[in-house]
């Protein structure tokens, strides 16, 4: 008996059932006529699957999936987002080619410890001073970006040699980006449901001061999203840079507003403490299918950015329906 | 089964009507009235068949756990709820109330518990602030002789029309709030747990203007978990459980464990457990604490399988000393010893390492984490045990949380739901689950534990309480309810403006003692 509850209590202990409100289902029910309604357009658009921009698109849309799943752990920890990961980006790109020359493993190194340590000195402020998150980031925005023309004189780097190249290829015949997308996000998501930092992160998310009243230490939790946020960041910042062969502070422009889409449309709340590194790659995707079916069917780029600010406004105000119960 | 019979017979609105007939008999003639509303929320129902008759001039207690309807009865009188099938009337006439907005044109005003004013306007502009009797060129002195009067005949003529109302006392607040619901003919104020932040001295201010608004011939619905408050300003009460109406009875006919009765549908039993028989070494001693601007100098010393009551009201600093233990006042300072070692405070994480757990009665704000399951909720604090570097053993702590839940009597088969969908008193379970069977038993923290949480779920908490002070806790227990202060605390320390007052043994508590403390400034002088 006791076995039998403890067994029914276990599986899907920590999976959330279905809202228990009808408003709670109709949201439900809402996203997945949304999801639904894409799959009916796809399939009825001739072309979909062979379009060669399909796969450009993957590309960018791995790079941008890369800071979405950084900028989950930011939006779990309750603090929205960061409006300086594109710099972080694109920074981190110019450290990796600027230290190329010491071959790949240290400029590795070198760009992920910048990039972990950079956007992890935020979370710090934010956390130990409970700063606001999105003046921080917007500060750190203008510190990065001036601090990098100031070093650089606003010119890109452009190692000599081709130490790179591995970073270019296919990995059992995936792009090497949509590759690192994926392994990135499972390899978040697993530290999210299955380490004692996710878990906190959760809680510190859900509620700041229960965590604190529960002897936890929210500041430290909160540093290490950011540090997190660095990591993948850097990850997508030296992508980038291998693509194109160059370090360039202006190829992660706008990957800020185009990540946290992602993160919103996945269903991750923006209030923080609910959502997952999955869903964030699940919005990534979604927003790329929507931006292939509207090139498919010959809408301009400027059409294509109104309707991801209308499909973020949709869920944004979803979003708001179901927390105001 | 048969009392609840013949007082539901006794209640003219319960007695069966047909849909849609008017009841039109002048005697018990109603200003509001229900019938037979039902309102479902997906598969839970919240209202069942409610009718009840409201008449002029009366105060009516609506009583019930939490989870009985009264919050879904008030939305549907207030226009945010429509209910499912059912009529309200208004003076005998059926009224669609689909809008908050229509709701206060057909009279029915709520003393919202958040408070609608605006801090930074003065008490006048906030009484005539959006009222459609201003005109747009207005008669400022008539105004003000409008709003002087309705404070008056509230008897709160002290409260000055030019002050801001930032600068009133919460209760001083409230009035202003009824006194602005008065000015645009309200007639029935429907206050919801009115009293939950307010002082002695403030809540019998209340009941007198209350006592006012019932002599203007208007209706009040006093909804509320405090016997003594219904006993004290209410006619009748109605008492609802699992969203049934049980009766609607008198109070001079109804005596008070009859009423209990009545919301929990079985006898109340004892309210507080026995004291616990062994004490053990003091565990917590606290010399010289203060805390800037709110407490000087406090001493206390609990052992273990004891109950300490910091017994004030609020603003007496004894919320504030549990805070300042638990590691959340910053500028705290004072000598703490925690089962023999010194504590240095103003880190809650350190307090914890200590063994003090803090339990907190705010329990949406610093309590549960409410969008995380129940599971998540109880194993919060010991994720560092149940991890190998840094991994989560999940299938212990599910274990460990089916542990906790059968201890502290939360359902094993809600372990998955979302906290916020728990009654308050599971969610304060699972404050209490998560702070308990440490390694070593320690020191539990509460603030108010018992707030807003109903009669029901109270005596269990209080039973829980005294479980752990057998498994060798020592509690300490910030209140200002009197009545949980006498029957439970083993020893009690009154507080008056941050100054120690008296202290107790349990033999030597008495109810008009500690009122006598906590409210009277001489005895705070000496």
């Amino acid at each position: 008996m006791t076995d039998q509850g403890l067994a029914i209590a276990w599986r899907g202990a920590w999976r959330l059932p279905l809202p228990s409100s009808r408003r709670g289902q109709i949201l439900v029910a809402i996203r997945g006529a949304a999801l639904l309604t894409l799959l009916v357009i796809v399939a009825t658009t001739p072309g979909f699957f062979t379009a060669v921009s399909l796969f450009s698109l993957l590309n960018t849309t791995s790079f941008i999936g890369c800071v979405a799943v950084g900028m989950t752990f930011i939006t779990l920890s309750g603090n929205i987002m960061s409006f300086a990961l594109s710099a972080t980006l694109s920074t981190s790109g110019m450290v990796f080619m600027a230290a190329l020359p010491l071959g790949l493993p240290a400029a590795l190194l070198a760009a992920f410890a910048y990039g972990a340590a950079l956007t992890g000195f935020q979370g710090a402020v934010i956390g130990y001073f409970r700063a606001n998150p999105i003046i921080v980031s917007m500060a750190a925005l203008a510190l990065i970006t001036g601090g990098a023309t100031l070093i650089t004189q606003g010119h890109g780097i452009y190692p000599e040699g081709n130490a790179a190249a591995a970073l270019k290829g296919r990995v059992l015949g995936v792009p090497m980006p949509l590759a690192a997308f994926i392994v990135t996000a499972v390899a978040a998501q697993i530290v999210l449901s299955f380490t004692r930092f996710g878990r906190q992160l959760y809680m510190v998310g859900s509620n700041w001061r229960a965590a604190l009243a529960a002897g936890l230490e929210p500041a430290r939790v909160v540093l290490g999203a950011y540090a997190a946020a660095g990591l993948c960041t850097a990850l997508a910042g030296i992508l980038m840079a291998a693509r194109y062969s160059s370090g360039d502070l202006e190829i992660g422009l706008g990957f800020d507003y185009s990540a946290i889409s992602a993160v919103l449309v996945g269903g991750t709340a923006i209030s923080g403490g609910e959502g997952s590194a999955i869903r964030s790659l699940i919005g990534a995707f979604i927003i790329a299918v929507c931006q292939v079916l509207l090139l498919l069917h010959g809408f301009s780029t400027q059409i294509q950015y109104l309707a991801i600010g209308l499909i973020v406004l949709f869920v944004i105000m979803l979003q708001t329906l179901a927390d105001t119960e | 089964m048969t009392a609840d019979n013949s007082a539901r017979l006794a209640e003219p609105g319960a007695a069966p009507v047909e849909p849609g007939a008017l009841r039109t008999d002048g005697a018990g003639a109603s200003i509001v009235g229900v019938r037979q509303i039902y309102k479902s929320f997906g598969p839970i129902a919240a209202l069942k068949d409610i009718s009840l008759d409201i008449g002029p001039g009366e105060i009516r207690g609506i009583c019930g756990e939490n989870g009985a309807g009264k919050s879904t009865l008030v939305k549907i009188l207030t226009g945010v709820y429509r209910p499912d099938h059912g009529t309200v009337l208004i003076n005998g006439v059926p009224a669609s109330l689909t809008t908050p907005r229509q709701a206060q044109e057909h009279g029915l005003a709520i003393v919202a518990q958040e408070l609608s004013l605006c801090p930074d306007l003065s008490v006048e502009d906030n009484i005539w602030l959006g009222s459609l009797r201003v005109p747009f060129l207005h008669k400022r002195p008539h105004l003000r002789r409008r709003a002087a009067e309705t404070l008056a005949l509230l008897g709160a003529s002290h409260i000055r029309l030019e002050a801001p109302v930032a600068t009133l006392a919460m209760g001083e607040r409230q009035l202003v709030e009824i006194a602005r619901l008065m000015t645009r003919d309200a007639r029935v104020l429907i206050l919801d747990e009115p009293t939950a932040t307010l002082t002695d001295v403030e809540i019998e201010r209340i009941f007198s203007a209350l006592v006012a608004v019932k002599r203007e011939g208007r209706s009040v619905l006093y909804i509320t978990h405090r016997l003594a408050e219904v006993y004290e300003i209410c006619d009748q009460v109605t008492v609802l459980r699992n969203g049934e109406l049980v009766a609607t009875s008198p109070l001079n006919k109804l005596s008070r464990a009859a009423l209990i009765e009545q919301m929990l549908g079985r006898p109340s039993g004892e309210m507080y457990p026995e004291e616990t028989r062994a004490r053990g070494a003091p565990a917590l001693v606290v010399e010289g604490l203060s805390l800037p601007g709110s407490v000087d100098n406090f001493a206390m010393n609990v052992c273990r399988g004891e109950i300490l009551c910091i017994a004030g009201q609020i603003g007496s600093g004894a919320a504030e000393i549990v805070a300042a233990l638990a590691g959340l006042v910053h500028d705290a300072s004072g000598r703490v010893t925690v089962n023999g070692r010194q504590l240095k405070l103003g880190s809650p994480t350190r307090a914890a390492r200590r063994g003090i757990m803090f339990v907190s009665g705010d329990r949406a704000a610093e309590g549960v984490f409410r969008r995380l399951s129940v599971l998540q909720n109880l194993v919060a604090t010991r994720l560092r045990e149940y991890s190998i570097l840094g991994f989560l053993r999940n299938r212990a702590l599910g274990a460990v949380a089916g542990r906790l839940a059968k201890r502290v009597g939360v359902d094993r088969r809600r372990l998955r739901a979302r906290a916020e969908d728990l009654s308050g008193g599971n969610q304060q379970k699972l404050a209490f689950g998560r702070s308990i069977e440490r390694r070593n038993a320690g020191v539990l923290l509460m603030n108010e534990p018992t707030r807003g949480i109903d009669v029901g779920a109270r005596a269990e908490i209080y039973r829980l309480m005294r479980s752990f002070c057998e498994d060798g806790y020592a509690l300490v227990m910030a209140s200002s309810d009197l009545e949980e202060i006498v029957g439970l605390g083993d020893v009690v320390i009154t507080l008056y403006r941050g100054r120690t007052v008296g202290l107790y043994r349990r033999s030597e508590v008495s109810m008009h003692r500690i009122v006598a403390d906590i409210t009277h400034p001489a005895a705070a002088a000496t």
